[in-house]
């Protein structure tokens, strides 16, 4: 059980990732790019795909992202950067564990709770984290039925209030809408670079990079979908729908006789991404692990560190979604691509040594 | 090590030091020959009949001096050895084995009318089938052992006896198939059978904390059956088998957690229903696990889960309810669980006192007067027959009901669903004995998937599980 097979990473790219880009990126870019909010999630898919592919490709050398580093900078250089990554990584989690403390407290409470029931989250956090990189694969082998069972069930509910021709004409929304919307999302898409932690982990295998890469768009078209139906549903007032997976199924003819049946779907979904908000701060672990040394206790210490660190995050930051958010897709919105576009690409062009040891 | 010296007053005098109780006793008679010879025996597990008839009375015929062979041939027994040793003798005799000892005997003669007292081989009542075979190992290792030989006649079947417990000194039988079963896992079976250093073994449960890779895991780790025809399909997938002395309940290894979804019964009935009745089993358990608390997180946290009208219900029957939903269901879940523990226990003919009491007084008059409400009597009483659809899992899915109970009590539905989560990533994280817990799930293999949850017709399965690595893959030409 030491390597992810190609199974579970393709599981990966085209069931567990997309499902973060569910809650609240919908609302989102409905409020940015208007009825063009395909467009800027299709180009992030994109770019996102080729970064994959990158990735992938690296997985062929075998060699983790500390050795590639290493071998091309030095051990100090290697350790710095490879720290610097890890520090990304956890910045980059921030934003799916906010989103899911407000999911978790609009969805499945009448009444606003307090931080403490979103706080077993940590524990959970915690213990899966220091677990390895091949556990969470096995998860994946798990979880993907679930993704599947819980994103179709939700659109087979919602499919039918939907009102495509909502999304027409393409590109009333202008330059500005694309480029706001391209701008803003920038930090629900780095997929790709929780795929360079998993790197000598991974059991390569012929064509996996092409592979992989059409797993992961036939993932991303499972977002647009949900976005056209999304929009289609809600049109002018998708602003105010933030949690979107959770609110296009309540129109469905069936509810009112059967209650929310559709929570089953919404749970199953929440499940899978209570496993996909973790990955990121599971990445940085191991990062951490790859650059000063492999040992059970120092995984625990990074686990529950890393998880305390959160919940005081989450704490402080308990009313301040809305500024994180600006600024993530403001001011800070560069530091995304910086690490999962161009990184990829990077390491490929520049570890040639890496290739030939490979 | 002490032996035979060929004295007999010596010998005896040393078997008796040996085997001081009052139990051991010895029976001294002389041949026609002249020469005399003393049988040393366990009174209570010795067939004295057998003893007299086919030992001492054609030994007393013997003339001349006699040699050991022509005692051997004398016996009119086909289960003789011989031993020098004293020890190893008096092991023999602890075992039932009476042991013959003659003046110049160089070894002593061993004749195995061991005493045994079984009872006969029936249903067990833990695996009761409508269709298939009906036979039950029972506590004899001999005698289940000769049910597993009944259905495999081939040298292929191999039965290695290993002695465990210092006292006890119980038999416990590895049973495989030389070249379908891995040879890691025997060796690693028979590895940790004998590293066990414990005096007593009284069922085989005992050694499943031992054969288990994390002993006090809520997941059990070693498969278990009472059924021959259970236990030799499992031999044949490519399992290792065990047989305790003294225990009907066989165990294998490497246990999948799939296995306790299935019954013999599946193998005789169309595939369909097989299939239908497996997903059923399933559905039955995570009604028995999770429904109590679902039930309670949506009363307490999130009642727009429940329809109107349902709700409207509900909201009549636990208006004047003391406790909390929570308190409550943990209370009549309690209330089973106690009825359940007692009914097993209690005497047969109390039984029916138990039902009226469990059924009419605590159930009935705890709703009319307003302790506990009918929806939560409901729901407990639908996870009560959940949790026996899967018999063999009772024990973890009882615990895990009522820990999702609380989770759904102090933190609501994001509780259950991170307890699932923790739940599920300590199952996939488990393997013994080189297989994965979960699989074929996780990891997947789709070829296993075939007898999983949903099981294909015969015909298409010609090949053992892949999960289990036997190097005989194929099993239908």
């Amino acid at each position: 059980m030491n390597k992810l097979s190609a199974r579970q990473v393709y599981f990966l790219l085209a069931c567990i990732l997309p499902v973060g880009k569910l809650i609240l990126l919908p609302a989102r870019l409905a409020d940015v790019s208007k009825n063009d909010l395909l467009l800027p999630a299709a180009l992030h898919l994109l770019l996102q795909a080729g970064a994959v592919f990158c990735a992938l490709l690296l997985a062929k050398r075998n060699m983790s992202l500390f050795e590639m580093l290493e071998g091309t900078l030095g051990h100090v250089a290697a350790c710095v950067l490879q720290t610097v990554f890890a520090l990304f990584l956890l910045f980059a989690a921030l934003l799916p564990v906010l989103e899911q403390k407000l999911l978790v407290q609009s969805v499945f409470y009448d009444t606003l709770p307090t931080i403490a029931s979103f706080a077993p989250f940590f524990l959970f956090a915690a213990y899966a984290c220091s677990k390895p990189l091949a556990s969470f694969g096995r998860m994946w082998d798990m979880l993907a039925p679930f993704s599947l069972a819980g994103y179709f069930g939700i659109l087979l509910l919602s499919v039918g209030s939907a009102d495509l021709a909502a999304l027409a004409p393409t590109g009333a929304a202008g330059a500005s809408g694309f480029f706001g919307g391209t701008m803003s999302a920038f930090a629900w898409f780095y997929d790709a670079a929780l795929l360079l932690p998993l790197l000598g982990k991974i059991d390569y295998t012929r064509g996996m990079a092409w592979k992989g890469m059409l797993f992961y768009l036939a993932g991303g078209a499972g977002v647009l979908i949900f976005l056209a139906v999304f929009y289609g549903i809600f049109q002018e007032t998708s602003v105010n729908q933030l949690y979107a997976f959770t609110a296009t199924s309540k129109y469905f003819s069936g509810i009112a006789t059967l209650g929310r049946a559709d929570y089953l779907f919404i749970i199953v979904l929440t499940l899978v991404m209570t496993f996909s908000c973790i990955l990121p701060i599971q990445g940085a672990i191991e990062c951490a692990l790859q650059a000063y040394g492999r040992k059970r206790w120092l995984a625990i210490v990074l686990s529950v560190g890393a998880s305390l660190v959160f919940l005081i995050l989450v704490l402080v930051l308990d009313y301040r979604f809305g500024e994180i958010l600006a600024a993530l897709s403001g001011v800070l919105f560069w530091i995304f691509p910086l690490f999962c576009l161009a990184l990829p690409p990077l390491l490929l062009l520049f570890g040639r040594n890496d290739r030939a040891r490979a | 090590m002490k032996q035979i010296s060929g004295a007999l007053q010596r010998d005896v005098a040393a078997l008796k030091k040996l085997l001081p109780a009052e139990d051991i006793l010895t029976f001294p008679f002389a041949a026609e020959g002249g020469t005399a010879f003393t049988v040393v025996f366990s009174d209570a597990v010795t067939n004295k009949e057998l003893l007299g008839e086919e030992v001492v009375r054609p030994l007393r015929l013997l003339s001349g001096k006699p040699s050991l062979r022509a005692v051997k041939e004398r016996v009119n027994f086909s289960e003789v050895r011989s031993e020098k040793s004293l020890k190893k003798l008096a092991e023999e005799i602890l075992a039932g084995n009476p042991v013959l000892l003659w003046e110049g005997a160089e070894e002593g003669v061993i004749v195995g009318t061991k005493l045994v007292f079984v009872r006969a081989v029936a249903e067990p009542p833990t695996d009761v089938t409508i269709k298939g075979p009906r036979e039950g190992f029972i506590e004899d290792v001999k005698i289940n052992t000769s049910l597993i030989r009944r259905r495999f006649k081939t040298g292929e079947l191999l039965l290695e006896p290993v002695t465990v417990g210092r006292r006890s000194k119980t038999i416990v039988m590895v049973c495989y198939l030389a070249g379908t079963s891995v040879e890691e896992t025997v060796k690693e079976v028979k590895g940790k059978l004998e590293k066990i250093d414990i005096d007593y073994i009284p069922d085989s449960s005992y050694l499943t904390h031992f054969l288990s890779s994390r002993p006090y895991s809520l997941v059990k780790q070693v498969g278990t059956t009472e059924k021959p025809d259970i236990f030799c399909a499992k031999l044949a997938e490519g399992r290792v088998g065990l047989l305790v002395d003294g225990s009907p309940i066989a165990l294998t290894v490497p246990y999948l957690l799939v296995e306790d979804f299935q019954s013999s019964e599946d193998y005789f009935v169309p595939s369909y229903r097989a299939s239908f009745t497996r997903l059923l089993r399933l559905f039955a358990l995570l009604v028995a696990i999770y429904l109590p608390a679902f039930y309670v997180a949506a009363q307490l946290f999130k009642l727009q889960l429940f329809p109107v009208k349902l709700l409207l219900t509900i909201a009549g029957s636990i208006r004047d309810i003391p406790f909390s939903p929570s308190l409550e269901m943990l209370l009549v879940l309690l209330v089973l669980e106690i009825l359940n523990e007692a009914s097993i226990r209690m005497p047969k003919y109390v039984g029916m006192a138990l039902s009226v009491v469990g059924a009419l007084v605590l159930g009935e008059t705890a709703v009319s007067a307003g302790f506990v409400s009918t929806p939560a009597i409901i729901i407990v009483a639908f996870s009560g027959i959940g949790l026996y659809a899967v018999p063999n899992l009772i024990e973890q899915t009882s615990i895990l009901r009522l820990s999702m109970l609380l989770v759904a009590g102090s933190v609501g539905t994001y509780g259950i669903v991170l307890l699932t989560g923790f739940t599920l990533f300590y199952l996939v994280t488990a393997e013994n004995f080189g297989a994965p817990l979960m699989a074929p799930f996780s990891p997947l293999v789709k070829r296993d998937l075939r007898d999983s949850l949903i099981k294909y017709n015969l015909g298409s399965l010609p090949l053992r599980p892949k999960t289990l690595k036997s190097p005989n893959k194929r099993r239908l030409k």
